[in-house]
């Protein structure tokens, strides 16, 4: 049997890593000869899908549990699909952690409790915890780019005359529909981008199906992101998607409108 | 600084150098600019509490590990509707789920589902109040219902176009 223990060091002196996917190394230890190797986690320095390769690690190197501070749902959901058993909210040295597990490991055995309900108060916490700091990540990565928006959409009111505007965007409904689909099919990033800058457009009187268009087209069409849909889903999944995307939300900025006319009278 | 931080500020740290070139040019413009994008800021800042607040609560009761089950059922009305679901409340950029997306696929998700998926994440529960703030509350229902509809008819259409052929 194999622990998998997320590490900061080498040995089984090195503290327990916090975090699953983000730990520098892992220990892989032998549960009955203590035997150990430590392997370095690709993820700890990726930017992105961490979780995923500290996973592909741990099913790699045939453990049977993970040992860990904290790990993150989709990662338990991967592992114990595989049924690799997940021990989070360890905490003290490599060898400690594992020494722990053995003992709580044989008292379940012999028919004692180990892991008594304390431990989902600690998960519940770190579950919190947790989501605080993916909130907070996910405003911080916002906002930079909300600011320099807002200051764009400033600066443009200040030069922006309607005679230019007028230069774009025609008047032309279906013109400034398909024109407004382009942009948001261009444009990506948070949506609320797409509601600052289509309420601005609306103070220029351009028509509210094209801010419609734009605002749909800018989450469900992604020619920024296109290659990184290609290489997960395939081109032809990825092309498709796309082209019927920007087709219906043409339609949809159509119907859009014309019910609200239509409701709001 | 890291990588992603340096590539998070590039688009701020241009605008503020167009800031620079336009005070030393047209300062009275410049002025007005900066006056413009504090009245839009402090319009967007209260609706951004109450989306940190939304965004908080989805991060706590979302569970990626049983979304990928209810995806990875995929066929059927059942699949449709919770990959809709999946999609609509699944946070954070497209790009972080693709890896997600691409292993459901080789267990076997539809196309559909898919599709559904990423395209009902337009709609987006936790900014409903900044959307509000700026289109109201007719014109977002309205768009909300819309969106869903046309979620559902993307998912049906990509999937018509793409795994017919390919089962060829």
């Amino acid at each position: 049997m194999k622990i998998a223990v997320s590490s900061d060091g080498l040995d089984l002196n090195a503290k327990v890593g916090f975090r699953f996917g983000r730990s520098k190394y892992f220990i892989i230890v032998d549960y009955d000869t203590m035997e150990f190797e430590a392997v370095e986690n690709p993820g700890a320095s990726s930017q992105q899908g961490s979780g995923a390769q500290a996973v592909v690690l741990v099913i790699s190197k045939k453990a049977d549990t993970v040992l860990t501070g904290y790990c993150s749902p989709t990662a338990i959901g991967h592992l114990t699909s595989k049924n690799i058993q997940v021990v989070d909210g360890v905490k003290g040295t490599v060898g400690q952690a594992v020494q722990m597990y053995k003992t709580g490991l044989a008292q379940k055995q012999s028919g004692s409790k180990f892991m008594p309900e304390k431990k989902y108060n600690k998960i519940n916490r770190a579950v919190l915890v947790n989501a605080l700091r993916i909130s907070a990540r996910q405003f911080v990565r916002l906002l930079p780019v909300l600011i320099g928006v807002v200051l764009l959409i400033g600066l443009f009111n200040s030069f922006m005359s309607k005679e230019l505007l007028s230069s774009v965007f025609s008047g032309n409904i279906a013109k400034d529909t398909f024109f407004g689909a382009c942009l948001g099919s261009i444009f990506a990033g948070n949506p609320i981008n797409s509601y600052v800058i289509g309420g601005g457009l609306l103070k220029y009187e351009i028509s509210m199906f094209a801010v419609t268009a734009l605002i749909i087209s800018w989450v469900t069409v992604g020619i920024v992101q296109l290659p990184a849909e290609i290489t997960a889903l395939g081109k032809k999944f990825a092309l498709t998607r796309n082209v019927v995307s920007f087709f219906l939300s043409l339609v949809i900025a159509v119907f859009t409108v014309l019910t609200v006319n239509i409701i709001g009278g | 600084m890291s990588k992603s931080i340096m590539r998070m500020m590039y688009f701020p740290v241009s605008v503020i150098a167009i800031y620079v070139v336009v005070f030393a040019i047209a300062p009275d413009r410049a002025f007005l600019a900066v006056k413009g994008s504090w009245i839009i800021l402090s319009k967007v800042i209260i609706p951004l509490g109450l989306v940190f607040v939304l965004m908080t609560a989805l991060n706590i009761f979302l569970k990626p590990s049983s979304i990928a089950g209810f995806l990875g059922k995929g066929a059927g009305v059942k699949g449709v509707i919770f990959s809709m679901s999946a999609g609509i409340i699944s946070t954070g950029p497209i790009y972080a789920w693709y890896p997600m997306l691409k292993e459901l696929k080789e267990k076997g998700a539809g196309y559909s589902s898919i599709a559904v998926f990423i395209n009902s994440r337009a709609v987006k529960p936790f900014l409903l109040p900044v959307m509000i703030s700026y289109f109201g509350y007719l014109y977002v229902t309205v768009l909300t219902v819309f969106t869903i509809t046309g979620s559902l008819a993307a998912g049906y259409l990509t999937g018509v176009l793409t795994e017919e052929k390919e089962s060829d």
